[in-house]
């Protein structure tokens, strides 16, 4: 949660309700600096894999794109209140369990299984949640704990060999394509212009951002920010389960080695994007630009054919180099610069 | 189905002369128990006084030239190794505690169906031995065995066999050894300072090599390959992958593409896959060091509308599956979870005395497309590895049959 000093409007500038040809001067800067990774990556890929543009990659990086970007706007919704969520990628992995060990592999069992598993997921975000508003448990150590128990409970439940399969029914929501681009790519699309909207254009949008500026100050004011922070934390769940079930339809398969690097993949693109961590800054516009980058970016390091030490290397460079641009003042709203104009060192 | 080495039968053979020969040394050595574990401990050594080398060179050629006749190879050169035996009379004890012994497990735990079948098949042998079992999993993490190995040892059991999670343990294993423990290795291996009494495992090196030379032999020497490989810097991937590339070496009409890593898992090699459809569409071949990335690779051709290159790999019944019905040519051995079986059966033997390999090297059945039909399950879980020499029932016990 954040505990800032300053007062809901210092941080409304940010949010969508900005006023002026200023707000979308800085609107339009935030979302230039990752729009110029991806400029420079593409120009580096045509330049060292000169086989990166054709249509296989491409549906490659939009596979890619679809899994990452569901994940990121949960991800973005926690981050705009000022948590961060660690146990996406368990919920991922408990999706596919569940999916796998109700339905055995049984179309017609596949209904319940999802019901089951978005109620696996809703109580785990309910759980996040609760530990970070009631218990003002830290969001990093909450999440942390509960992917580690959601771990140790499919270890448990499962002893490590998950029985039964994947329903083929589910294969299209991971390897179907419409107009040519993998179903996963659209579906981030939706959940990104639904969260954009929701963000953008309604009161529950100008409330959450406010949450994630000032909690305390918009308590204040009235609004239930326990809520706010509880409900994010229940919808990043949520669209961990929607990436699982994508997953386990791509590969038909319970995959327990992947879902790990889901959690900081999510993380990574909205950072990359322009989202702050200290919450109540970013839009949905910038995790899809996080989103994208990175997306290209892992295709681009998997052509070169860079091993796993490198594409590790890689990411957390372009991190880092996000989070210093944030900090330096290349991007408008930088905590430093919102600092030192509310006057707090 | 776990095949013993031969020569184990050959080596019980000669237990009762070299008994007495090992008595007798013993006596004139006048040797402390903590000084005979350092020396019986060489479990990768043997150094210059290797007992009962010829026969115990025999058997570790023996999985050599079993998985050539497997999988049809013409050459398939064994990698130097030196296998001795091991005089464990110094080790020969009575239970420490009651009638039975008790034999401490460092597993690696139920992480995947790997470990649990390998941990299953290990409690289920001790039960038919009467032995009891102090149990600790590492949940697949060496830092957590440096914590297991010490509690297992604090309850100073007859015997320890450790499945070992990385390097970092060897400490721990040589503290036990030097407590007065015998220690097992089990499907893995330390340095040969590691203090172990003896390492039983299937060789890295064995899989690497016949998956490259089954790989040549189809390809008729010549043409493009690509080499999936697990986890960066892992033991398990890295000296199948070394092996590999030796054998490669040696072909000139061979071109290695590329090498990537698939992290074993299917999603991964199917993003690899999918990589290597546009990047090498020439691709002739791929080696693959297991079978969840096998059934990614596949995956991936399948969608792209193009023929699977021939692939080699572990055998997991998902894979096998996936492309049964189908043209897909490939070359699969095995890293049987069930030679926990022969771990257990190698601590006994030290227990007993008797004398044991210091490499024991496990042979398990290798196969190819045409024998698909012998090996799928189709009636069990994607996760079963095949063949398992776990009765069905158990299987289902365990959800994976």
């Amino acid at each position: 949660m954040t505990t800032g000093t300053r007062p809901v409007a210092a941080s409304a500038p940010a949010g969508p309700s900005a006023p002026g040809g200023r707000a979308l001067l800085r609107r339009a800067l935030s979302l230039l600096a990752p729009l110029a990774g991806l400029a420079v990556i593409l120009l580096l890929a045509a330049v060292t894999t000169p086989g990166f543009y054709s249509t296989g990659v491409l549906q490659l990086v939009l596979f890619q794109i679809g899994l990452i970007g569901v994940t990121a706007v949960g991800q973005t919704l926690v981050l705009l209140v000022g948590g961060i969520d660690l146990s996406i990628g368990a919920v991922i992995g408990l999706t596919t369990v569940i999916i796998a060990v109700y339905t055995r592999g049984d179309g017609a069992r596949l209904g319940v299984a999802i019901l089951l598993a978005l109620a696996a997921g809703a109580v785990v975000g309910l759980v996040n949640g609760l530990l970070v508003v009631r218990r003002l448990v830290p969001a990093f150590v909450a999440t942390f704990a509960t992917f580690v128990l959601v771990q140790g409970v499919i270890t448990a439940w499962t002893r490590g060999a998950p029985s039964g399969n994947i329903p083929g029914a589910l294969s299209p929501l991971g390897t179907g394509r419409w107009l040519g681009v993998p179903v996963p790519a659209w579906v981030f699309l939706a959940v990104a212009v639904v969260a954009g909207i929701v963000l953008g254009r309604t009161g529950l949008g100008r409330r959450l951002y406010a949450t994630g500026a000032n909690a305390r100050a918009t308590a204040l004011s009235g609004v239930r920010t326990g809520w706010i922070i509880a409900g994010c934390f229940v919808a990043s769940a949520l669209l961990a389960v929607l990436a699982g079930l994508i997953n386990a339809g791509y590969i038909g398969y319970v995959d327990a080695r992947l879902s790990r690097s889901l959690d900081l993949n999510s993380v990574a693109a909205a950072v990359i994007g322009g989202v702050g961590l200290t919450g109540g800054r970013g839009r949905i516009g910038q995790t899809v630009a996080g989103v994208v980058l990175l997306a290209v970016l892992l295709a681009w390091l998997r052509q070169l054919g860079a091993g796993a030490g490198a594409q590790l290397i890689v990411s957390g460079a372009v991190i880092l180099l996000a989070v210093w641009l944030q900090n330096s003042g290349w991007t408008p709203r930088s905590p430093r610069r919102n600092k030192q104009r509310d006057g707090v060192r | 189905m776990r095949t013993h080495i031969g020569v184990s039968g050959r080596a019980r053979q000669l237990r009762l002369p070299l008994a007495v020969g090992l008595a007798a040394a013993l006596v004139a050595a006048c040797g402390t128990e903590q000084e005979g574990a350092s020396a019986g401990g060489e479990g990768g050594g043997g150094g210059g006084d290797c007992a009962n080398a010829e026969e115990a060179q025999a058997s570790y050629e023996e999985a050599w030239t079993e998985t050539a006749e497997q999988l049809g190879l013409e050459d398939l050169q064994p990698t130097a190794e030196e296998v001795c035996e091991v005089d464990t009379a110094e080790w020969a004890a009575e239970p420490k505690q009651g009638d039975t012994y008790r034999i401490a497990f460092a597993a690696q735990g139920p992480t995947n169906s790997w470990g649990l079948t390998n941990e299953e098949a290990f409690r289920s042998h001790a039960e038919e031995l009467g032995v009891e079992v102090l149990y600790a999993s590492a949940n697949g993490d060496a830092t957590a065995q440096v914590d297991n190995i010490q509690q297992l040892a604090s309850q100073d059991p007859d015997a320890l066999v450790v499945v070992p999670m990385g390097e970092g343990i060897t400490g721990q294993v040589q503290a036990a050894a030097n407590q007065g423990i015998p220690v097992v290795l089990c499907a893995g291996r330390l340095g040969s300072d590691s203090g172990a009494v003896s390492t039983v495992t299937r060789q890295y090196e064995l899989l690497g090599t016949a998956y490259a030379e089954w790989l040549v032999q189809q390809l008729g020497g010549e043409g493009q390959v690509a080499v999936l490989s697990g986890l960066a810097g892992v033991p398990t991937a890295e000296f199948q992958k070394a092996a590999a590339l030796e054998v490669f070496a040696e072909h000139p009409g061979i071109e290695v593409v590329t090498e990537q890593y698939t992290e074993w898992s299917p999603t991964v090699a199917k993003q690899v896959a999918a990589n290597l459809v546009t990047q090498y569409p020439d691709l002739d071949g791929i080696w693959s060091d297991s079978g969840y990335g096998d059934l990614g690779v596949v995956q991936a051709y399948q969608e792209a509308g193009k023929p699977v290159p021939p692939l080699t790999g572990d055998a997991i019944n998902a894979f096998l599956k996936a492309v049964q019905g189908t043209d897909v040519r490939f070359g699969l051995s095995s890293f049987p979870p069930e030679q926990s079986v022969e771990c257990l059966d190698t601590a006994m033997s030290v227990l007993a005395g008797e004398p044991v390999l210091d490499k024991v090297y496990i042979n398990s059945p290798s196969f190819t497309h045409e024998q698909i039909d012998q090996y799928v399950r189709p009636e069990c879980s994607d996760n079963l590895f095949v063949p398992s020499s776990l009765p069905d029932e158990q299987l289902r016990g365990l959800g994976l049959c």
